[in-house]
């Protein structure tokens, strides 16, 4: 039973863990909390809705789409509004991306109802032993390691990645190294935003989707890079796979009603112990 | 257009001569309600609406009542307590209607129910199914759905009789679900079942992973899950996922709405759902109302259309038998009323809680809703048992 419970586990922080850099690139870069990754991520969820409903597209091959365009909607976004407030104090950049979240997500009411659709690929599980891996869901977690790597390699290894952790460390260094912040901020965003669409992509084969559905993953993006540190990129993975092991084992343990309750407290702990978050973040 | 205003005003004279004390005893009745036509119930709010208009024509094409025509005075509370509780002290006070008819959801029933006893208006609240409402020694209010306590009792009933020893009851942790659940513990008790897992999720929760692995573990005969929409088409999906494989499935609201299968496919195949009323169901005046509601508003209605109806035509009868509108003489013909209308059974208590009412359990076959329970009402056989998903 724990060993189930701990694939399942596992299994989603990989996802929260793709999403959550997202966040945390945006976050570390930037300094904005954006609170509209949730709906970009929804976003993401309905272009491989409708590219499986109209066009018969794999949903997996329809990340190569929902990525660039949310990776342009994400730059567009910066560009227009969030590049206003990233000097602006911490809460203008709070209030103006929550309003984006709630303008995103009326949109998407109006464009394609609040009806719930799905994708129905991948349904049942691969039965190894005792052990049960949804099809879907380990697919998912492949994917996501995948591109999570890509995008540390990115920052790691390429001229622009570094230019973007530059950016995060110091932003006056950067800029008199000659270092165009302006541009890495878009980029950033754009990544971010192109992370949150491959989350909603490969979610869009696992539940439900419908407009409010992003929001939730806004708070498990926050609470991952809190957990990881944030500012911290690989910090992001251990919160990821942390908060999807500790959502399993409170739910295993004690009841599905406290999962994220037991999550929150971890939050504001780690906040009171370690503020820097469990791998050291930029303070 | 000269000589048809002429004509009007011939007309509005000869009225004026001969007609006015004829008018006076021919002014309709009135009743007047409050529905949610926008906001957050604004379709079950409508569809309730509609029920009541097929209500009011049939009664006035039958020559309406005590002789009189009906007329519905009706407001839109837009899904909000306070806004219902003014438009019935304004029905009442300013409109001076004669009765009046009850709102959509339990929430808002409750918040208005102390309005109508407070004028001694007769109340019959045919979308309210929480039992509370009915317990707090109001006169004049009347229910007509079945309460919550009883949606998964077909589940219950179906399991103990094929010889079924275990059942998992889950629920999402809100008002409606959670009545849901004790009356499900309550009625698995009696018949036998031994509950050996009982767990609420929050409102909203989309991973089920770990639930179903504890159910899992206990290997319970029946999955009885109290649900609204969301939560039954995930569960359902990851009980496939985890390979969980009980012999009956059942869900409560959300289970026998087309949706459920149009987002499962061919997973939601045995899945059960419980409802209050079908079209399919043979009770007296169904046609007539299907032929009817259609007829008028060019869809299929929903039970949420079919109580309206079926709740206004149960204080018709009332008044019909108290052969007036007194509050007090229609209330004791309705504590007595027994009836069988196109939304089925009526009888009460003396609270006016419904107790004749029976909820219909449904299972998905080869994409449609076949009733399976109960007996008498059922229009396909049961699949039973469900097999397991390897071998679908």
């Amino acid at each position: 039973m724990l060993g189930q419970v701990v694939i399942s586990g596992l299994l989603a922080g990989a996802l929260y863990a793709m999403v959550a850099l997202g966040l945390g690139l945006i976050f570390g870069v930037m300094r904005v909390l954006n609170v509209s990754h949730g709906p970009l991520l929804m976003l993401g969820a309905y272009t491989t809705f409708w590219l499986f409903q109209w066009l018969g597209l794999n949903p997996y091959l329809s990340l190569l789409v929902s990525m660039p365009l949310l990776f342009l909607v994400g730059m567009a976004l910066q560009r227009l509004f969030v590049r206003r407030v990233v000097d602006a104090p911490e809460l203008s950049s709070l209030l103006l991306t929550f309003g984006v979240s709630i303008a995103i997500v009326n949109l998407a009411q109006l464009a394609f109802t609040a009806d719930l659709r799905s994708v129905e690929y991948l349904t049942g599980s691969f039965v190894w032993g005792p052990f049960a891996f949804s099809k879907s869901r380990v697919i998912a977690c492949a994917f996501a390691i995948v591109i999570t790597t890509g995008a540390f390699l990115f920052l790691r290894r390429t001229r622009l990645g570094k230019a973007v952790r530059a950016v995060s460390q110091s932003r006056e260094v950067a800029q008199v190294c000659g270092i165009d912040v302006g541009r890495i901020h878009m980029l950033a965003f754009g990544i971010g935003s192109a992370l949150a669409a491959a989350g909603g992509s490969l979610v869009a084969v696992m539940v439900a989707i419908q407009p409010e559905m992003g929001q939730v993953y806004t708070f498990k993006s926050f609470l991952v890079i809190v957990l990881g540190g944030a500012g911290n990129y690989p910090g992001a993975l251990l919160g990821g796979l942390l908060l999807g092991l500790i959502e399993q084992l409170s739910s295993l343990f004690l009841t599905t009603q406290v999962n994220e309750a037991v999550a929150y407290i971890l939050l504001v702990l780690v906040l009171l112990v370690r503020p820097t978050g469990l791998l050291k973040g930029r303070a | 257009m000269t000589t048809s205003l002429w004509k009007l005003v011939g007309a509005a004279a000869a009225v004026a001569l001969f007609g006015i004390s004829e008018a006076e005893a021919q002014a309709p009745i009135k009743i007047g309600a409050s529905l949610s036509l926008t906001g957050t119930y604004a379709k079950p709010g409508t569809y309730q609406k509609e029920g009541y208009e097929v209500c009011a024509d049939e009664l006035n094409a039958k020559g309406g009542l005590l002789g009189r025509k009906v007329e519905f005075v009706m407001y839109d509370d837009q899904s909000s307590t306070q806004t219902a509780q003014r438009l019935y002290e304004k029905l009442i006070t300013e409109d001076k209607v004669e009765a009046v008819m009850g709102p959509y959801s339990s929430g808002i029933t409750e918040s208005v129910a102390g309005i109508s006893e407070k004028y001694k208006k007769v109340m019959v609240s045919p979308l309210a199914a929480t039992t509370s409402i009915f317990r707090q020694g109001r006169k004049y209010i009347f229910m007509v759905i079945s309460p919550a306590e009883f949606y998964l009792e077909g589940l219950v009933d179906m399991g103990a009789k094929r010889g079924l020893k275990t059942i998992a009851i889950i629920n999402e942790d809100t008002l409606f679900p959670k009545a849901t659940v004790v009356g499900t513990e309550e009625l698995a008790k009696k018949r036998g079942l031994q509950v050996v897992l009982r767990e609420a999720y929050p409102k909203g929760n989309t991973d089920f992973s770990a639930l179903l692995v504890k159910i899992k573990a206990v290997n319970p005969d029946i999955i009885a899950a109290a649900t609204y929409f969301d939560d039954a088409v995930a569960i359902t999906r990851q009980m496939k996922e985890l390979n969980v494989n009980p012999k009956m499935f059942g869900v409560t609201v959300g289970g026998d709405i087309p949706e459920f299968y149009t987002l499962l496919k061919q997973n939601a195949e045995y899945v059960y759902g419980s409802t209050q009323w079908d079209e399919v169901l043979p009770y007296p005046g169904q046609k007539e109302f299907l032929s009817a509601y259609q007829k008028r508003f060019k869809h299929e209605p929903s039970y949420h259309a079919a109580a309206g109806y079926a709740g206004c035509l149960i204080y018709a009868e009332g008044v019909k038998r108290a052969k007036s509108l007194d509050a007090d003489l229609v209330r004791a013909e309705l504590l007595k009323l027994k009836i069988r209308t196109a939304f089925g059974d009526y009888a009460v208590d003396q609270d006016g809680f419904q107790t004749a009412h029976k909820m219909v359990m449904i299972q998905w076959q080869d994409g449609k809703r076949v009733v399976v329970w109960p007996d008498d009402l059922a229009s396909g056989k049961l699949r039973f048992p469900t097999p397991p998903w390897s071998q679908r």
